[in-house]
C-alpha cells in the first residue's frame, strides 16, 4: 500500500448547514473510514501559506468538500497549492437524497444533515480508494 | 453607530480551538447579538481570485465596518487575513486564553464539544458580545 495521504479539505463555512455537511464529511472519512488514509488540514492555516501544510498538500492527494458554488475550498486550494485531485459539493448530495432534508441547526448538526455526510463521505473514500491506486500505479 | 458589527470565525477544522471559534460566533450572531452582528465567510474572505467568484463584498464589508476576529489557535489566521486584505480588526479574540481561564471545562474533541465544550463556547460568546458593546459605545 502507498504510504501517501489523501487530504480531505472541506470549506469551513458557518453560516449554512451545507458547509456543515462538508465538515461532518471530512470528520466522518478521517476518523472512522478511512482514518490510516486520510489527514484534514485547516483551510485557513492554508490559505495563509504555512509552508509544512502547503508542501505536505503538494507532495499528497488532495480533495475538496465545498458546500456552497463559490467554492472556496477548491479555489483557496488552486490558488495556495497549485492543484486539488478532486472535488465534492455538499449540495449534490442534497439533491440526490431529497427524502433528507438538512435541519437547519449548525451546532449541533441534526439527524438528516448526519446520514447526508454519511453518504457523501461513502463516496469521497471511494474517491480516496482511486487516487491511492493512481499513486500505486506511478509507483510501480 | 448603526452599522454592524463583523465576525470572522478562524473556523479551522484541525483542533478544537476551531470549533470553540464556530460555535461561538454562532451563539453571538443567532441568540446574544443578532441585531449588531452579522458572521462574514472566513474561507470566503480569504478566497484568492474573489472578483471572479463574487466574494469580494466580504472583503468590502470589513473595510467599511468594525470587525471582530476569533482565533483558534496561535496561527491568528482571520486576523492576518483581516490585515491583510481590509486593515486592522478592531478586536481579536484569542480562545486559549479565555480556555485558560477555565481549566475545570474541559471539551469533549474537536468534531463534539460536549457540555463543558458547549459551557465554554458560551462564555467565549459572552466575551465577544462585550467586545461588540463596547465598539458601539465607543463610536456613537
Amino acid at each position: 500500500m502507498s504510504n501517501k495521504k489523501v487530504y480531505i479539505i472541506p470549506c469551513s463555512g458557518i453560516g449554512k448547514v451545507f458547509g456543515s455537511i462538508g465538515r461532518e464529511t471530512a470528520y466522518i472519512v478521517v476518523n472512522e473510514l478511512a482514518k490510516d488514509k486520510t489527514a484534514l488540514e485547516c483551510l485557513p492555516l492554508i490559505v495563509k501559506g504555512k509552508k509544512e501544510v502547503i508542501k505536505a498538500l503538494k507532495e499528497n492527494k488532495v480533495i475538496a468538500i465545498d458546500g456552497c458554488p463559490l467554492k472556496c475550498s477548491y479555489n483557496d486550494l488552486m490558488e495556495a497549492v497549485g492543484k486539488v485531485d478532486a472535488q465534492f459539493l455538499t449540495t449534490d448530495i442534497v439533491k440526490d437524497n431529497r427524502s433528507l432534508k438538512p435541519e437547519p441547526s449548525i451546532i449541533p448538526v441534526g439527524k438528516n444533515t448526519k446520514q447526508l455526510a454519511i453518504k457523501l463521505a461513502e463516496k469521497v473514500v471511494a474517491e480516496v480508494d482511486n487516487l491511492l491506486e493512481e499513486n500505486m500505479e506511478m509507483n510501480d | 453607530m448603526k452599522k454592524k458589527v463583523g465576525i470572522i470565525a478562524c473556523s479551522g477544522e484541525s483542533l478544537v480551538g476551531g470549533t470553540l471559534s464556530r460555535a461561538a460566533a454562532r451563539i453571538l450572531v443567532e441568540k446574544l447579538r443578532p441585531n449588531n452582528t452579522i458572521i462574514l465567510c472566513q474561507p470566503l474572505f480569504m478566497a484568492g481570485g474573489l472578483e471572479r467568484h463574487g466574494g469580494q463584498q466580504e472583503r468590502d464589508f470589513v473595510k467599511n465596518h468594525p470587525t471582530i476576529t476569533i482565533e483558534g489557535c496561535e496561527e491568528e489566521c482571520a486576523k492576518i487575513a483581516v490585515d491583510k486584505y481590509s486593515g486592522k480588526p478592531a478586536a481579536t479574540i484569542y480562545i486559549q486564553e479565555i480556555i485558560d481561564l477555565h481549566p475545570e471545562l474541559k471539551p469533549k474533541s474537536r468534531e463534539d464539544l460536549g457540555e463543558d465544550g458547549m459551557k465554554l463556547a458560551e462564555i467565549i460568546a459572552e466575551e465577544i458580545a462585550k467586545k461588540v458593546d463596547e465598539l458601539f459605545r465607543s463610536k456613537k
